[in-house]
């Protein structure tokens, strides 16, 4: 009894969230980016024969796919990730010179950028994995809807550009696939598009929205200077990097300030 | 045509004698003026006028009415354009302007403005000149407003023909200069008159040229001494001066008066609203007044019939003569002129001159007259009086008799000037004759300079022997006449005559209402004309006193009141006889003499308007011009001493008129009724063009005079206006004054009333005080008594006071009686209560003495039977008594264990309480600690899982290789081979199917011939058939695949088969190594087994639905069965372990026995 009146009183309200212990930041840490995307159960102690049989998977398959010289040593470590990717879920192709899907494609791309913020390749390839499926599951219904949340949102913002963008019949050609299938990646840079991320593991997908959005109220000078949908397009896809940190801040406020609480 | 016709026919018959005729002429032409509006008939007007001069014509041209107006300024701007007709079309609008149109303000606006002033500019006939001139300066005044435009126009012109004054381009005349000078001066009088600063400030800039220096010396500075500072140039501008605001209020004839104010020249200047101090009166009024004071002293010089000086007697007699008789005048002279040189030599007429010219006004008029006239006219009434005032009244030959009278004595005179005049200035009166000297000298040297042929010296001399001639009997018989007729009127009456002249000139008008004025008038008239040298002079005339104070004074003094009368008398008579006798004086008079003029004038225009249309005045003209014919050579010599161009130019008339009546008197033409006059005689002809012109001219210069005249009229009936308004605002004033004196008696009465008021107020006032004396000791009584009162009731006050105290006092003393009654009876009350206690208590003691009396009896009877019985019962009572002890003593002993144990007891529940709870906290720690174990284990599992899944990929990766690789061998394979692997094939299925006879063999072929179905190209049936191993693997391979594909489609339900075919792959990889007993492990029905496939069952069922009911069910089944047998659980780890590598490690089971509640539980049990 004396001992439970001296523990943290957080803790029956952490247990109940789910979280064994509040001792350690880092796990917590860990357990709110991973917990998301499944990669490490709840449970500290399991952590590390978890990580074990990630990491035997991991091996099992690249083995499996060098034997079937799917893959070599010059491979590049994305089209390892997206071989790998493939072979897990039984997709991979008779040959390595097929050519590849448009979702191999997105594949690609965050596998790119997500190479690039993660070290380790077992934990870069299980984070890819995880995120891409939670891309295809989780948001399968949303995403196609987020076109018309764009539309909707940089009405409210922008009337005016949203018409000019009306009038070069460019809101069609707008690169969605690049910023709701890709999100972002390969479009911002990857300290930005880390933040964006985040939220999107988190559960928010409309986050791509706003800094679509923001993207555009950003350039809108240059946009509105534009008048043909190729000019448009080709621009938006390849936007300047360096004020996309400031975009991606903005994003936020701006989701904030239309989604109200940031959860969600 | 007709029409036209008509007009000619009508044109002609305007100069019809008839008067009847003409009137009606005129009226038609009137008619059709109204009712046709066309410029046809003026313009023919127009042409008949210029050709044929006619009068009626003009005089139809003169009125035309509003509409016509543009026409004929039209017609005469074109004509003035024109060379030939613009003499006559000059004197035209000279005509039409002069009478002051309705119209005359269009005139600024109308272009013939501008032509006329190029004309000016331009033209170089000085008779053109001069007209146009004169129609600009009577314009100007009609037109002020024009100034903003054409004033620079203006002023050049004036600059021009300043010029020409001096220079004479051409083959000017010298007689047309004097004229041209004439109307320069007019010119430059109106023009400072009315533009004074724009004015001054061009000359300034046009005379500060050195080539203009010269006409500035000569000409303009003369003319600037005849004027006075103009007001406006300290007050006004520039600008100011051109505003049409300044001109709009001031009418045609208010502008020329305002130029003459302005004028210091006697014959221009005018003297309204005593705008002149008393020097300009001096100079202007007396000349006005001359005529009367003179003619006045004059008369009482005859009437009085005294001695005094020659030359007054002579020059009142000329004055008298002047009107007619001249031949008369010049008789008497002649004679007393014999007597007067010692006279001039005893004083001089120069002395005279200066002595009579007032101090302050020496630079203008008097030195110039003085010069020529002073000698003759000084001796008369002080040299400028007379030549002002007997022109205006006298006709030509007034002059004339003068210029005899010059001549009688100048002749003398001439011949010594020069010496004379140096005597002068030597002579102590400096500042007049520094004054004299400079026109005197300018004059001198004109003389000799340029003028002409003819000196000053001369024209005497010539003049001279024109009067010799002209003696007659004739003129003795006239002077005869006249004087006779003089004395007559002198000493007749005088009183009834007096008030024509009165109304005709505005001096008579002045002198009438007020005697006293009228005296003043004359005597300040006198004084200026004659006794000048008086009291009144300045310092100026210090030697003046000598002669002419004695000879002068008496007379003046008596003279002023009396002898007015005579001097209106005469005036009347000789305006009577001049009107009678001749129509010419009125052509010069108008020259000079303006002011005083417009007194007499009025019955000579009458006469000339009505009487005589036009024969008269062609009769006029044309004996003016045989006059000035004859004037023509002596006027250049007139020329020389006259700075200004108007006395010059009368002068030249008079010369002219003088030379005429001599060429007159030597002709001696019958012709003429009039005694005096003789015209007709046939001129020079050579000089008949130039004389013409000059008659022109100077009839121009009439006409201008003329119109000034009028304008004075206007003026003079403005001012009447004036006068009778402040009549009616005296009478006003009388009656006001009356109204006044009616008021005061009013007030008077008022007053009296006042003083009755105020005495019964004082009355009133009076019985008010008594009564309030009485009143006021009534009040002191009054308050005496009340004083008393008041003392009274203090006293009754301090004594109610007194009594007061006393009650109160004595109610305290009351109270105080009261508290001790009550004491006392309190004391009353509780001794009576003691006194009945101690009655009680009496009692008591009584009674309890009586019962201690009976007890002690009784006690006394209880002693005695206590006595009696005492020892048995003790004995008894002590045995019982320690047994009732010891019995005490065992229940006290017995209830002190009974609750040593309850305390036991109860302590012991406590005890277990505490241990029940901790044990329900283990319970629920086991509880939560299984749940997370449950989840860890589902991680672990999940993670396992996925390896698995991972694993299986990868296995059917490999296998899809192998078979790549296999097809890849099979197609250059063998046939035999074939063949002798088919058969073993076949044999190892068949030894298969022996060895375990489920369906598996079937769907083992099934799978075959499925493979054999499924890929028959590839020859797979073969590769099925090649050996055990390879075809169970193929097999399992196969139904793996089979699995792969039902696994998604099949329900939960229909597991069993695809775990079942997994199983066998199991098995069939293990079956080289392990013995088959082991593959018949899941058949036996032991426990283990049981256990086992309950175990895989769950295992499958979690690997579909992710509850954690199968690892509880395992825990339960753990649970349960741990305590029971504990070998069998040694076995259950194991097999599953050898059976299913890939189930949880068992270091959980370990940790589920490890569990303290496992202990726990121990206890409880």
């Amino acid at each position: 009894m004396t001992e439970d009146s001296q523990r943290n009183f957080r803790s029956v309200y952490y247990e109940k969230v789910g979280f064994r212990g509040v001792e350690e930041k880092k796990s917590l840490e860990i357990l709110l980016k991973d917990d998301r995307l499944g990669i490490l159960p709840p449970h500290h102690e399991s952590h590390t024969l978890v990580m074990m049989y990630r990491k035997d998977q991991y091996a099992d398959i690249l083995h499996a796919l060098k034997v079937i010289r799917f893959v070599s040593d010059t491979t590049p470590q994305a089209e390892i990730y997206l071989r790998m990717y493939q072979l897990e879920s039984g997709k991979l192709p008779r040959s390595p010179s097929f050519p590849l899907e448009p979702e191999d494609e997105v594949f690609l791309a965050i596998a790119k950028a997500m190479e690039e913020m993660v070290e380790d390749n077992v934990d870069c390839y299980w984070i890819i994995r995880s995120f891409v499926n939670q891309l295809k599951n989780k948001y399968r219904d949303s995403l196609p809807q987020l076109p018309k949340a764009f539309e909707h949102y940089l009405n409210l913002e922008d009337s005016r550009l949203l018409n000019h963008l009306k009038t070069c019949s460019v809101v069609s050609r707008l690169p969605y696939d690049l910023w709701f299938k890709m999100c972002f990646a390969g479009c911002l840079p990857e300290s930005s598009l880390q933040r964006v991320w985040d939220k999107v593991v988190s559960g928010s997908c409309k986050i791509l929205v706003f800094v679509a959005v923001e993207i555009l109220l950003t350039f809108k000078m240059k946009v509105m200077a534009l008048n043909s949908a190729e000019k448009i397009t080709k621009f938006l896809e390849n936007i300047p990097q360096d004020s996309s940190d400031a975009i991606v801040s903005k994003a936020i406020d701006l989701w904030h300030k239309h989604c109200g609480t940031p959860v969600h | 045509m007709a029409q036209q016709t008509n007009v000619g026919a009508l044109l002609s018959m305007l100069d019809s004698s008839m008067l009847g005729v003409l009137d009606d002429i005129i009226a038609v032409f009137k008619e059709n003026l109204n009712s046709d509006r066309g410029p046809m008939l003026v313009n023919t007007l127009v042409d008949y006028y210029l050709e044929t001069n006619s009068q009626p014509v003009l005089h139809i041209l003169t009125t035309l009415q509003e509409p016509h107006d543009k026409h004929l300024l039209d017609k005469i701007n074109e004509y003035v354009g024109k060379a030939a007709t613009r003499l006559r079309i000059l004197s035209l609008l000279g005509h039409v302007i002069r009478l002051q149109p309705s119209w005359k303000h269009k005139l600024s606006q109308a272009p013939l403005l501008p032509s006329l002033l190029k004309c000016l500019k331009t033209d170089t006939d000085v008779v053109v000149l001069t007209t146009g001139v004169l129609v600009l300066i009577t314009m100007l005044p009609m037109i002020p407003q024009s100034g903003k435009q054409h004033l620079h126009d203006f002023f050049d012109i004036f600059g021009r023909l300043s010029s020409w004054c001096l220079k004479k381009p051409g083959h000017v005349t010298e007689i047309y200069l004097v004229h041209l000078h004439a109307s320069v001066y007019a010119l430059f009088h109106r023009l400072y008159g009315m533009y004074p600063c724009n004015f001054v400030s061009f000359l300034r800039s046009h005379y500060s040229m050195k080539e203009n220096l010269e006409t500035f010396e000569e000409v303009v500075k003369p003319m600037m001494e005849h004027v006075r500072i103009h007001p406006e140039l300290v007050t006004g501008s520039k600008d100011h001066e051109l505003d049409p605001r300044r001109w709009k209020r001031l009418e045609t004839h208010d502008v020329v008066i305002e130029c003459a104010k302005i004028s210091l020249d006697p014959t221009e200047a005018s003297y309204e609203d005593g705008y002149s101090v008393f020097h300009q009166i001096s100079s202007r009024f007396p000349h006005r007044s001359a005529d009367i004071t003179t003619s006045l002293y004059v008369d009482t010089q005859n009437s009085y019939g005294s001695a005094t000086s020659t030359p007054y007697s002579s020059s009142w007699l000329m004055l008298l003569n002047t009107p007619g008789q001249l031949p008369q005048t010049l008789s008497s002279p002649s004679t007393r002129l014999l007597t007067e040189p010692p006279q001039a030599t005893l004083w001089s007429p120069s002395m005279v001159c200066g002595m009579t010219t007032p101090p302050t006004s020496p630079g203008n008029v008097p030195p110039e007259l003085s010069h020529p006239y002073s000698k003759v006219f000084g001796t008369t009434a002080g040299g400028k009086g007379t030549p002002l005032g007997t022109p205006a009244t006298s006709p030509p030959p007034a002059p004339l008799c003068h210029s005899d009278d010059y001549v009688h004595i100048s002749l003398p005179q001439a011949t010594v000037t020069p010496p004379k005049r140096e005597e002068r200035t030597d002579s102590a009166r400096p500042c007049l004759h520094r004054q004299h000297h400079l026109p005197n000298d300018r004059g001198l040297e004109e003389i000799p300079g340029g003028k002409g042929s003819v000196t000053l010296s001369d024209l005497p001399e010539f003049l001279g022997d024109l009067a010799s001639d002209e003696d007659s009997i004739e003129k003795d018989k006239e002077e005869a006449a006249i004087s006779k007729e003089l004395s007559e009127i002198t000493t007749a009456d005088a009183e009834p005559v007096v008030p024509r002249g009165g109304f005709d000139s505005p001096f008579y008008r002045d002198s009438l209402p007020g005697s006293q004025r009228k005296t003043h008038s004359a005597a300040s008239g006198a004084q200026g004309t004659n006794v000048n040298p008086e009291p009144l002079n300045s310092s100026l005339d210090k030697l003046g006193p000598d002669t002419p104070k004695q000879a002068f004074t008496p007379i003046d003094l008596p003279c002023g009141g009396a002898d007015e009368s005579p001097a209106g008398n005469r005036e009347r008579q000789t305006s009577l006889e001049m009107s009678i006798l001749t129509p010419s004086p009125c052509k010069i008079p108008p020259q000079r003499g303006v002011g005083f003029g417009s007194g007499q004038h009025p019955p000579y225009d009458h006469l000339f308007e009505v009487a005589l249309p036009k024969t008269a005045y062609q009769f006029v003209s044309k004996k003016t011009e045989e006059l000035l014919k004859k004037v023509k050579g002596n006027t250049e010599e007139d020329y020389a001493p006259s700075p200004s161009p108007m006395e010059v130019l009368d002068r030249l008339i008079q010369q002219g008129a003088d030379a005429h009546t001599k060429e007159l008197n030597k002709l001696s033409l019958p012709s003429k009724s009039v005694d005096w006059t003789h015209f007709g005689g046939s001129p020079p002809s050579d000089e008949i063009h130039t004389l013409r012109n000059q008659l022109l001219l100077l009839h121009n210069q009439l006409l201008y005079e003329r119109f000034k005249r009028q304008q004075h009229a206007l003026r003079n009936r403005r001012l009447l206006r004036k006068v009778i308004k402040a009549a009616a605002l005296e009478e006003h004033n009388a009656a006001m004054k009356d109204q006044l004196k009616l008021q005061e008696k009013d007030i008077q009465i008022w007053k009296v009333s006042l003083q009755k008021e105020q005495a019964r107020y004082s009355q009133l006032q009076e019985q008010r005080d008594t009564v309030v004396t009485q009143l006021h000791s009534q009040i002191r009584q009054l308050q005496h008594d009340r004083e008393e009162f008041y003392n009274q009731s203090q006293e009754l006050q301090t004594k109610l006071e007194d009594c007061r105290n006393m009650i109160a006092e004595l109610r305290i003393e009351l109270k105080k009686a009261n508290s001790k009654v009550c004491h006392t009876e309190l004391l009353l009350s509780q001794v009576s209560q003691k006194l009945s206690n101690s009655e009680s208590v009496q009692q008591q003691m009584e009674f309890l003495n009586r019962q201690l009396l009976v007890l002690g009896e009784v006690n006394e009877l209880y002693l005695e039977q206590l006595q009696n019985k005492h020892a048995d019962t003790t004995k008894e009572v002590e045995m019982m008594k320690t047994a009732y002890r010891k019995e005490l003593e065992k229940n006290r002993s017995h209830v002190l264990q009974q609750n040593q144990r309850l305390d036991t007891s109860q302590k012991r529940i406590l005890e277990l309480e505490s241990h029940l709870a901790k044990k329900d906290h283990l319970l629920l720690e086991q509880k939560k600690y299984l749940e997370d174990v449950k989840v860890q284990a589902r991680g672990q599992l999940q993670a396992a899982e996925s390896r698995y899944e991972a694993q299986k990929r990868i296995n059917q990766v490999f296998e899809l290789e192998i078979l790549d690789l296999y097809g890849r061998l099979e197609k250059d394979g063998l046939l035999k081979k074939l063949e002798e692997e088919k058969t073993e094939a076949a044999e190892a299925a068949e030894e298969r199917l022996d060895c375990c006879n489920d369906g598996c063999s079937d769907a083992g072929v099934g799978h075959n011939e499925e493979a054999s179905g499924h890929n028959g190209e590839t020859k797979i049936p073969r590769s099925g058939s090649t050996r055990g191993n390879s075809g169970s693997r193929g097999g399992g391979g196969s139904s793996s695949s089979s699995s792969e594909l039902s696994t998604p489609e099949k329900p939960t339900n229909q597991r069993a088969s695809p775990f079942s075919s997994r199983w066998e792959t199991t098995m069939g990889e293990p079956s080289t190594s392990i013995p088959m007993t082991v593959g018949s492990l899941p058949s036996s029905k032991s426990f283990l087994g049981m256990k086992a496939r309950e175990l895989f069952r769950n295992k499958s069922e979690s690997q579909c639905d992710e509850d954690g009911m199968t690892i509880s069910s395992l825990s339960e089944t753990l649970k349960t069965e741990l305590g029971k047998d504990s070998d069998l659980e040694a076995k259950t780890p194991l097999n599953l372990d050898g059976l299913y590598p890939s189930t949880p490690n068992p270091d959980s089971v370990g940790q589920l026995r490890i569990m303290d509640y496992n202990e726990t539980h121990h206890e409880h049990s």
